[in-house]
């Protein structure tokens, strides 16, 4: 059984390895480069003592590079799409599910057989591309904190895993209930961003609820490492919501909401009184994140949902494969 | 004391009691009932959509009956790897790997099938001079069925389903193959089931028929049985009410000089205004089939009785 499906898939099979390999090369290459400079970077910095700057004037890498890095978001889809849809659906399209089927292996084995090494090679792809990226993007996360941030969080760590066995379920499953290559296809990739972006949007900003932190202006919070934030703002001191600066503010608040003395300059340099900064210390700022602490907890949750529907998925590909006329 | 010897019963490698298939609402199949004797090669005749591969699939495990029972090889089929290893089917689109080679499908039979002569297929691919080593999707469609073929008997199946598996082969490889299946099924312990619609060729090596027609069985049996039992009646006498209450009439042709039936005998026919013939298994079946047409019959029949 498995040698027939190496026989049936090796072509594909060498493809995605040589395409594995030249993303190999092309972000180990990169990704060296992009460590000794913000090694070197930070060095520097740390001589002259400006290192708090640095997330905001030093961009590592290229843009080219950098682009290609994210649209590794689509591996799982390609993954689905080329080698889970026209698997089941070719053999059931050309009829050569009839010389599979009609040897001495049952339906139930073929089936095992089968979708067992297709997930564990979208398995070992997804989670390839998904371990050279977290690498390569090591040091720009140190630099931008930003690996909890929608679009970041999805290239990175277990997820891609994930993603692509669901993808390659859906694919099988698709080609099982349509029958056809080309709209198992279309279903797959459709599919695949739906419930991708039904689950970014909507599920994962809830798997575990937001904390709010609300503290005095005058002493500012900001949370620490690569947190995910939701919402930032501030409060009068009657608790009201004082929209976001559009021109002269002080700490956040714009004029506007503050006595006339506050507004006092010297020279062109708002110079505020200490009534001023008595008055702002009665307002309250706020942020609505989930900490970067959780990031490994959304990592396995949002893993463990991808995986929940692969196994779904797969059953509903048996049932299918198995009650109906093939 | 009397020593009381079973009597050996002949053991039946089909047999099929009301089974039906019905796709979204029209029947492929209807009561299907058959019975076919282990080491026949029976015929599976019938015009285009009368649902001979229905019948094939379902005896193959591939579709399952709306309602009725069929035991196949002792069982009912199943996927079960005993069953499967017992069953050979060949569909009609030839279903091979267009990428992969002979070669390449005579190793995945090998690693798919518990008792696999692969040596058999490359040896009769190679006495057709076919190439065992080229993409199958590259041969002409006659290699491919070789190729097919030779796969299917190389699992060494009990019971062998070919679907039209002569369909796309010249006169001279069609030869060859039927006798190869014959000798296949004299060496014993095959029966093979084959569905083809040039009669000549089955009458050559088939034994047994099963006839179908509009999703119904018109006949099942030997076919010296079956031809024993249709005479053609000729006669001069207009009126056929006599015959046609004793017996089945097939198929009647009436011309002004004299009429000619083609009737299904419930005993003797004693009625000397007829003169009788034998039948032979083409003309029976033209008959049979155009039952399954009455509009043309009707026509044929009304240009008779203006005369």
């Amino acid at each position: 059984m498995s040698w027939l499906i190496w026989r049936l898939h090796r072509t594909q099979l060498y493809i995605a390895a040589a395409l594995l390999a030249a993303l190999t090369v092309l972000l180990l290459v990169t990704g060296l480069q992009m460590a000794s400079q913000y090694h070197s970077a930070l060095a520097a910095c740390g001589a002259s003592h400006s290192c708090g700057t640095l997330g905001s004037t030093l961009f590592l890498g290229s843009h080219a590079v950098g682009f290609l890095v994210i649209m590794t978001l689509g591996v799982p889809a390609v993954l689905g799409l080329f080698w889970g849809a026209p698997l089941v659906a070719a053999e059931l399209e050309t009829g050569t599910g009839q010389f599979a089927w009609m040897q001495s292996v049952t339906r139930k084995r073929w089936l095992a057989v089968t979708a067992g090494w297709m997930l564990l090679a979208a398995a070992a792809w997804g989670g390839a591309v998904s371990a050279l990226v977290t690498w390569w993007s090591g040091p720009d996360n140190a630099l931008q904190l930003d690996q909890f941030k929608p679009g970041r969080f999805d290239i990175m760590g277990i997820v891609p895993v994930g993603y692509a066995l669901f993808a390659m379920a859906l694919g099988l499953c698709a080609g099982a209930l349509l029958r056809r290559t080309l709209p198992a296809m279309a279903v797959t990739l459709a599919g695949f961003i739906a419930v991708r972006a039904v689950v970014t949007l909507w599920l994962r900003p809830h798997y575990m609820s937001a904390i709010t932190v609300t503290y005095k202006l005058l002493s500012p919070f900001s949370p620490t490492g690569s947190y995910w934030q939701f919402g930032q703002g501030v409060r009068n001191p009657a608790g009201q919501l004082i929209p976001a600066p559009n021109g002269a503010a002080i700490d956040g608040v714009p004029l506007g909401f503050l006595p006339a003395s506050c507004a006092t300059t010297v020279g062109r340099v708002l110079r505020p009184p200490a009534s001023c900064r008595q008055v702002l210390a009665g307002f309250h700022g706020f942020i609505t994140y989930q900490p970067a602490s959780r990031y490994w907890a959304f990592q396995g949750i949002e893993f463990g949902i991808f995986a929940a529907l692969a196994a779904l998925l797969i059953g509903v590909t048996a049932v299918v494969l198995l009650r109906r006329d093939v | 004391m009397i020593a009381v010897q079973a009597v050996p019963e002949v053991a039946t490698a089909i047999r099929t009691s009301g089974l039906s298939k019905r796709y979204r609402r029209v029947y492929a199949l209807s009561d299907c009932t058959i019975t076919v004797p282990e080491g026949r090669i029976s015929a599976l005749i019938g015009p285009n959509g009368a649902g001979k591969t229905t019948l094939l699939r379902l005896l193959a495990g591939l579709t399952q009956p709306t309602t009725g029972e069929m035991t196949v090889n002792g069982g009912i089929p199943r996927q079960d790897p005993a069953f499967l290893a017992s069953i050979g089917f060949l569909a009609q689109e030839i279903p091979l790997y267009r990428r992969l080679s002979a070669e390449d499908h005579i190793r995945a039979g090998a690693h798919l099938n518990p008792c696999w002569d692969g040596e058999s297929v490359r040896e009769r691919l190679t006495t057709l001079t076919i190439p065992l080593d080229r993409a199958v999707g590259t041969l002409s469609g006659g290699q491919r069925s070789q190729v097919a073929l030779a796969l299917t008997l190389a699992k060494r199946p009990r019971l062998l389903l070919l679907d039209e598996p002569v369909a796309a082969l010249d006169p001279l490889a069609r030869r060859n193959f039927l006798a190869i299946l014959a000798d296949a099924v004299a060496a014993g312990g095959l029966t093979v089931v084959l569905s083809s619609h040039l009669v000549a060729d089955l009458e050559r090596v088939c034994d047994h028929i099963i006839m179908l027609a509009a999703s119904r069985v018109q006949l099942c049996g030997d076919i010296d049985t079956v031809l024993a039992e249709h005479q053609i009646l000729v006669g001069r006498r207009k009126d056929t009410s006599a015959i046609e209450r004793d017996h089945r009439v097939v198929q009647i042709t009436r011309t002004p000089r004299q009429v000619t039936m083609l009737v299904r005998l419930n005993g003797p026919v004693i009625d000397p205004a007829f003169q009788t013939s034998d039948v032979g298994l083409e003309e029976l079946v033209l008959a049979y089939m155009g039952q399954d047409a009455p509009s043309a019959l009707a026509q044929l029949t009304s240009i008779g009785d203006d005369q």
